[in-house]
């Protein structure tokens, strides 16, 4: 039903076996299965091309940002406006010595930020950027999402723990708690969402969403608690408890440096993404616009990444103005406030429904 | 509360209440900067200060000073470039004298008429801007201009000749005041007759030409006794017009001047 981004790189790599098969004798028995497998590599680079170029994005975004936020300029110097800092200093990460500190465990050590960023960039592979243009297009997509979002305090907590550091497994230790504390009213303002659509496919809800309205006007109380629960889930200021620069070095990243910290930090990155597309898919709408806006080719990506740039700039906005929260406001704002509300704001979404709100894909009860 | 000026009493306390106080209003002060940065130039970055130069880039900036090296939205007594008339320095050596951090060297200079002599050339990269040694010039021809452009790739770029300094001052920018007074009972110039030999070197180098060697009587040499070896002429100070640069003290053969209270 969906055409997929999946399935346009299969009719590719088919094109492509089907001009070089004949030039490898006795290769056609292969033919299928190489297909399958060079258009899961090709879908899988495609999701990881997008995702490194929205990080370099992002990052020169909350420099400029930031910048004009604080009185000053941001990065200028490299490229236009400083688009090419952000190169410029992967490349420099790039190019240093990998090194474990001498009484870490190097299994865990090296484990750890290598599956965080890559846990974070699967996650890519099941949002869709404009209508089926995702790595996958399953039914429970908005589910896989979220169940491998919450994936990554277990590999930050390994990266802590065998990093032998008190800075690290504080902020590891830290992390655990705030992202655990912080997933149920994440969940449960997802779920007032899921119950306005009745379905999981992100491809639905957006679809309900060009046809009903975006949910951000229903459904403000649960973007807020979104929002916030998220701003938490991705670790910014003022929920920046995990690598509390006053109080532990740099968290639970304490001890990398070189590539493994540039794994780190692009994992935070690509997650702050996520969140962005979450936001902007559950309740701003996808790529739909009104007025027909995103009826031209290609117009819905273009206006997916615009609304995506906006949310994030909301995301420097609150960075540059809050300061950090203690531990212990931080779970009194997550199970005393947020909780109760995200409650509250499923019944209103059930609420809703009740009323008449016009319920596409609910079965029939 | 302190009053500083008038916009700080003005200005409301942040709210009470938690959510206004501690999300709401400072996120609102964070937005109105930002709105602001967009129409205003938070800074001028140091490569394009060269636009001060252009008059256009000068109105939106209101720089008003029509100076071209640089100069903007700056006091007119600031401390920077040196500028120093060649023509009227006369090479007491006080500005190297005074320098804290000896970036003053006397270079040899083309004075006109086939002629050289010594004059000041300042190494920015060691100077403090401390204003001293134009305090210390007698003649008000080494001052201290408002002009701050001195910045560049090449370390001995900051080296600036006396002809450069020269350029300086014929930019004609504001200048900082010369010389500081001499208090009443300055030190003066003293003279030990009995160790003097009337060498003429002091009132050959004194820079502003106020030691006059005059004739002194030879004495009668008694039976036995010898009379020194010299030449019987001993300088005077004429006082008025000495600038107390020192330079006799120092070139004295027989160290027979000093620095003394006036009698």
């Amino acid at each position: 039903m969906v055409e997929t981004l999946y399935s346009v790189a299969h009719t590719l790599v088919v094109l492509l076996l089907g001009l070089l098969g004949p030039l490898v004798p006795g290769s056609g028995a292969y033919g299928p299965f190489l297909a399958v497998w060079l258009s899961y590599l090709v879908v899988g680079a495609l999701v990881f091309a997008v995702s490194l170029v929205n990080v370099l994005v992002f990052i020169w975004w909350e420099r400029k940002l930031l910048g004009r936020f604080m009185d000053r300029r941001g990065a200028m110097h490299v490229g236009y406006a400083g688009l090419l800092q952000n190169l410029a200093d992967g490349l420099k990460l790039f190019r240093k010595q990998p090194f474990s500190p001498r009484e870490a465990d190097d299994l865990g050590y090296y484990f750890g930020p290598t599956a965080y960023l890559v846990i974070s960039i699967a996650i890519l592979g099941f949002l869709p950027i404009s209508f089926g243009f995702s790595g996958g297009a399953v039914p429970l997509s908005l589910l896989v999402a979220l169940a491998l979002f919450s994936f990554a305090p277990l590999f930050i907590f390994i990266a802590s723990w065998s990093s032998n550091n008190k800075y690290s497994l504080i902020g590891g230790m830290r992390t655990a708690a705030q992202l655990v504390a912080y997933e149920i009213p994440l969940l449960l303002s997802v779920v007032a969402v899921v119950a306005l659509t009745g379905s999981f496919d992100l491809n639905v809800i957006v679809g309900d969403q060009a046809a009903n309205g975006w949910f951000a006007v229903p459904l403000i109380l649960g973007l807020i608690i979104f929002f916030i629960a998220m701003l938490a889930e991705v670790e910014r200021i003022p929920f920046d408890l995990p690598e509390a620069e006053a109080e532990l070095v740099e968290g639970w990243s304490t001890e990398y440096g070189g590539m493994l910290f540039a794994f780190t930090m692009l994992g935070d990155y690509v997650r702050a993404l996520i969140g962005s597309y979450l936001i902007v898919l559950l309740f701003l709408g996808g790529w739909s616009m009104p007025w027909g806006l995103s009826s031209f080719p290609l117009s819905g990506i273009v206006f997916f990444q615009l609304k995506t740039y906006a949310v994030f700039a909301i995301f420097i906005w609150v960075r540059a103005s809050l300061p950090r929260v203690r531990t212990d406001q931080l779970l009194q704002i997550g199970w005393k406030r947020m909780l109760p509300l995200a409650m509250v704001n499923i019944i209103w979404a059930l609420a809703l429904v009740v009323w008449g709100y016009p319920v596409i894909h609910w079965p029939a009860l | 509360m302190v009053q500083v000026h008038e916009k700080t009493v003005k200005k409301a306390d942040p709210p009470e209440d938690r959510v206004k106080g501690m999300v709401v209003y400072p996120m609102a002060i964070v937005a109105r900067q930002f709105v602001k940065s967009l129409w205003r130039p938070s800074t001028i970055l140091y490569p394009f200060g060269e636009r001060l130069e252009n008059e256009d880039f000068r109105k939106t900036v209101k720089v008003e000073s029509g100076a071209p090296i640089g100069v903007g939205e700056i006091w007119d007594n600031y401390r920077g470039v040196h500028g120093l008339n060649i023509k009227t320095c006369i090479s007491c050596n006080l500005c190297a004298f005074s320098c804290p951090d000896t970036c003053i060297e006397m270079v040899n200079t083309d004075a006109g008429g086939g002629k050289t002599k010594k004059c000041p050339e300042i190494d920015y990269g060691k100077c403090s801007f401390c204003g001293f040694c134009s305090d210390a010039c007698p003649e008000g021809c080494l001052t201290m201009t408002p002009g701050y452009t001195i910045t560049t790739n090449d370390r001995a770029h900051m080296v600036y000749s006396p002809q450069r300094l020269f350029e300086v001052y014929k930019a004609k920018l504001s200048q900082n005041p010369t010389r500081i007074a001499l208090p009443e009972n300055e030190d003066v110039i003293l003279l030990d007759q009995d160790l003097c030999i009337g060498c003429n070197a002091c009132a050959r180098d004194c820079p502003t030409k106020c030691i006059t060697m005059i004739d002194i009587p030879k004495p009668e040499s008694k039976p036995g006794e010898k009379l020194p070896k010299r030449i019987w002429k001993e300088p005077t100070v004429n006082d008025p017009e000495c600038v107390r640069c020192g330079t006799c003290i120092s070139v004295c053969p027989r160290e027979c001047l000093y620095w003394g209270a006036r009698k």
